[in-house]
């Protein structure tokens, strides 16, 4: 049952990393970036490390997500014509 | 169409090279080298109970340190790099919902922090993942306002004292034992309590404040420069 569920993640996220790139807004591939981490994590915590598990929830789909939409939030007040 | 194809070429190949060089690998069944000397000698060697903790703060602790050092630097550029950018306006209020939320939820999250920061050696967690915890709620603070962050004297003097909280527990057991970052400068204790595992989790606090601050910082100088014309 674990690897089922463990593949099915991995699946996701391969699919997720693709539709970053590919997603036509910058917004979505942010977003979309920040769900390969959360679902990272919680392989983690399913494979028996809880420790990566928590640090990867809080700076790797976390903050990392916040700080790319804080920079996407400057880059698009400083772009004059959209 | 021509970089497509060399794009999945270069794809296929490396998949090649990992595929055999990972053919023969299987699951081994025990524990065999460093890993069976941690997992044997860590809890007597550290009195952390949390293995993690005593590998990334007690056995490796100068790799943490420089972790903390990549940290620093990578917070500072990022910091001097948005200065550069003149202070925006006021950003637009929050809506009703984030308001409400940074009035009740910080208090709570900051308590939770703080509780994975000082159990570091007792349960999963530590000093980073503490502190990035104790640092979004500074976030949601941020947002929950409508006006820009000021200068914070506060912030950068905790961030210093907590650096060289680490530094000075290091020469500690330079001076004492004669070895940098040893961790039996204090006692080790009875392992499972909070008052244990000799220095590891005075390093935790260190590196909790450390990155909780940093991060604030690199937040707030995001918050000042994101701010309207």
């Amino acid at each position: 049952m674990i690897p089922v569920i463990i593949i099915g993640l991995g699946v996701i996220m391969l699919a997720a990393a693709v539709a970053a790139i590919y997603f036509k807004s910058l917004l979505a591939s942010i977003i979309s970036a920040g769900v390969i981490s959360l679902l990272a994590s919680v392989i983690y915590l399913i494979l028996g490390s809880p420790d990566v598990a928590m640090t990867e929830a809080s700076i790797g789909s976390g903050l990392t997500t916040v700080i790319f939409l804080f920079a996407l939030h400057r880059v698009r007040k400083g772009k004059s014509d959209d | 169409m021509i970089r497509t194809i060399i794009g999945l070429v270069i794809v296929l190949a490396l998949s090649a090279i990992v595929v055999s060089s990972v053919s023969d690998y299987s699951m081994p069944s025990e524990l065999i080298g460093v890993g069976r000397g941690y997992t044997e000698q860590g809890v007597n060697d550290t009195g952390s109970v949390n293995l993690v903790t005593a590998v990334v703060v007690a056995y490796r602790g100068l790799d943490t340190l420089g972790e903390v050092v990549v940290l620093f630097s990578a917070s500072t550029a990022v910091v001097l790099i948005l200065t550069l950018i003149p202070i925006g306006a006021n950003p637009t209020p929050p809506s009703s919902i984030v308001a409400f939320t940074a009035g009740i939820l910080p208090g709570a999250i900051v308590l939770f922090g703080i509780y994975i920061i000082t159990h570091g050696h007792l349960s999963p967690g530590g000093g980073f993942p503490g502190g990035a915890v104790v640092a979004s709620a500074f976030l949601l603070v941020m947002l929950g306002s409508n006006t820009i962050p000021g200068k914070s004297k506060f912030l950068t003097s905790i961030e210093s004292i907590a650096g060289l909280t680490f530094g000075l527990l290091g020469f500690w057991g330079m001076l004492t034992l004669g070895q940098f970052l040893n961790n039996l400068v204090l006692p080790a204790g009875s392992p499972g309590r909070i008052i244990s595992a000799g220095i590891i989790p005075l390093i935790s606090l260190a590196i909790g404040a450390k990155v909780a601050s940093e991060l604030s910082g690199v937040f707030a100088s995001y918050r000042k420069a994101g701010g309207e014309k």
